[in-house]
């Protein structure tokens, strides 16, 4: 080794694998990493990548985009194709002035303002769900509660029969799917004819959600209404502000965005307070909790595990010198249990005050376009539960996806628990 | 306000839309509806800490502060 070489940086253990997150995220391989100086790296097969795992190296990388960029190789750990890069990009997948045009496009209808008027329509899907969830006495909360409450509220906003809200769910876990090892729907689901390394997630079940959007669009452009299809089919007609391919994959992200991460915030936040019952106690006996309650099950989820940049030019991040090219993944899961940025990261506290979590994003534009409406939603399902004491019993483990990217939850079994609204007196 | 307070302003070209200086200052900013794009609105004055508040959180880095209170 010649005087000047750099040292060979620490080697990260395995937290890339799929099949790790069967059981949870690896908290502790995390927190190895964390302690190590500078970044880890990861051989990740022989196209390795730089773990970024403390809070405060995410946002420095979330919030440098021109250094670290979203256009470039891919926003997942793997590599594309120039070819299948172009086909899959989406609104993720773009640096400004692309990102500002397409982002703006759409962001008037999530800021707080607008979100607040669609409080009304969470609350009576929120109140029937939950109605039901006490009649059964419980079940799967997945498929009780978590699933449909965000993709109901989503194809509202979008303008989408809510008689569909099941089938896409369904397009939905496939997808999720498509970012682990193993697809148990063939390449020609749906219909699709097309290779499946252009579409999003390598899943068909993204073919069908295009073809899905596209019928929307027809629809609109013959018969205008006041959602966000005719906002974009306007968009598309005016000018062109918006391409026909961004169309397709905005209309993609928004269904796919727009229920699983809030669904899988729901699920562990219901898993969270039935295991944590002082602190959903704490919220019962004081109401004004319920806004740092729905911060902290936001951070407790972290629905989003990682997102992955790539560096545009030679820099250096905490101490590590980045060669132009290298891949550069921001690991939110670790960062949200940092202990330099969360007093006890692991103990869920619904009153917590401490920190910006980075369940959202690390803070950069590429923050969550969804995020006022997924808090919207978590905190009129706690508001909910709370009026009618609602408290939760935990049946039995999770089924969790197999991905490193979504922290899914399939299933999990949920009563009223004893002496509870709903529950066994 | 005191004399600690600041004067705000928003880069409507790297503004994009992410609403979180409404979120945490709606006294003093608004994202239009139509073009996303958060302006200042009335007084457009903070105190020091809530105006770094806004710009350390403010996605696009659009938000600064330009100048004392008057």
């Amino acid at each position: 080794m010649s005087p000047t070489a750099a040292p060979a940086p620490p080697l990260a253990p395995e937290i890339a694998d799929p099949r790790l997150y069967l059981d949870g995220i690896p908290h502790e391989r995390f927190a190895q990493i964390r302690a190590m100086p500078g970044l880890g790296w990861h051989a990740y097969g022989d196209n390795g990548f730089w773990a970024v795992t403390r809070h405060a190296d995410v946002r420095e990388v979330s919030r440098n985009p021109a250094v670290f960029s979203s256009s470039i190789g891919h926003t997942n750990l793997w590599d594309l194709e120039a070819d299948a890069l172009e086909a899959r990009r989406s609104l993720i997948d773009t640096d400004a002035p692309d990102h500002t045009r397409l982002r703006r496009m759409v962001a008037g209808a999530f800021t707080p303002k607008n979100i607040r008027r669609w409080t009304d329509t969470v609350r009576e899907i929120t109140v029937e769900l939950l109605d039901e969830f006490e009649a059964r006495g419980g079940g799967d909360w997945v498929e009780l509660v978590a699933a449909p409450l965000p993709i109901r509220v989503i194809l509202a906003m979008l303008g989408v029969p809510v008689a569909d809200a099941d089938y896409l769910v369904e397009l939905s876990n496939y997808l999720v799917e498509g970012t682990g090892d193993t697809q148990s729907i063939p390449p020609d689901a749906f219909g699709n004819t097309t290779e499946l390394r252009l579409l999003p997630f390598n899943s068909p079940a993204s073919h069908a959600l295009f073809e899905y959007g596209e019928d929307i669009r027809a629809k609109r452009r013959a018969e205008p209404r006041d959602d966000l299809v005719t906002h974009l089919v306007r968009a598309e007609a005016d000018g062109g502000r918006i391409s026909r391919h961004e169309y397709r994959h905005l209309f993609h992200l928004l269904v796919f965005a727009g229920n699983e991460t809030t669904r899988t915030a729901i699920s562990h936040g219901a898993m969270a307070l039935a295991a944590n019952r002082d602190q959903w106690q704490r919220v019962l006996d004081d109401r004004a909790l319920v806004e740092s309650a729905t911060e902290e099950v936001i951070r407790w989820a972290t629905p989003i595990l990682h997102m992955r940049r790539t560096a545009a030019s030679d820099c250096e991040l905490a101490g590590t010198p980045i060669a132009a090219g290298d891949k550069v993944v921001m690991w939110y899961a670790s960062a949200n249990r940092d202990e330099a940025a969360f007093a006890d990261p692991f103990r869920f506290d619904a009153g917590r005050a401490d920190g910006e979590h980075f369940a959202f994003g690390g803070g950069g534009p590429h923050l969550c376009l969804g995020a006022f409406l997924a808090r919207l939603e978590v905190s009129v399902l706690l508001e909910e539960m709370a009026a009618r004491r609602l408290v939760l019993e935990q049946l039995g483990e999770p089924v969790r996806a197999a991905s490193n990217f979504v922290h899914g939850v399939l299933s999990v079994d949920m009563a009223p628990a004893a002496g509870s609204s709903g529950g066994p007196r | 306000m005191s004399a600690d307070s600041v004067r705000m302003a928003v880069d409507s070209q790297r503004c994009i839309g992410g609403g979180q200086c409404e979120m945490l200052e709606p006294e003093v900013f608004l994202v239009d509806d139509d073009e996303a794009v958060s302006s200042v609105i009335g007084s457009g004055v903070l105190p020091r800490a809530r105006a770094d508040v806004v710009v350390h959180r403010c996605p696009g880095a659009a938000v600064s502060i330009v100048g004392p209170e008057s």
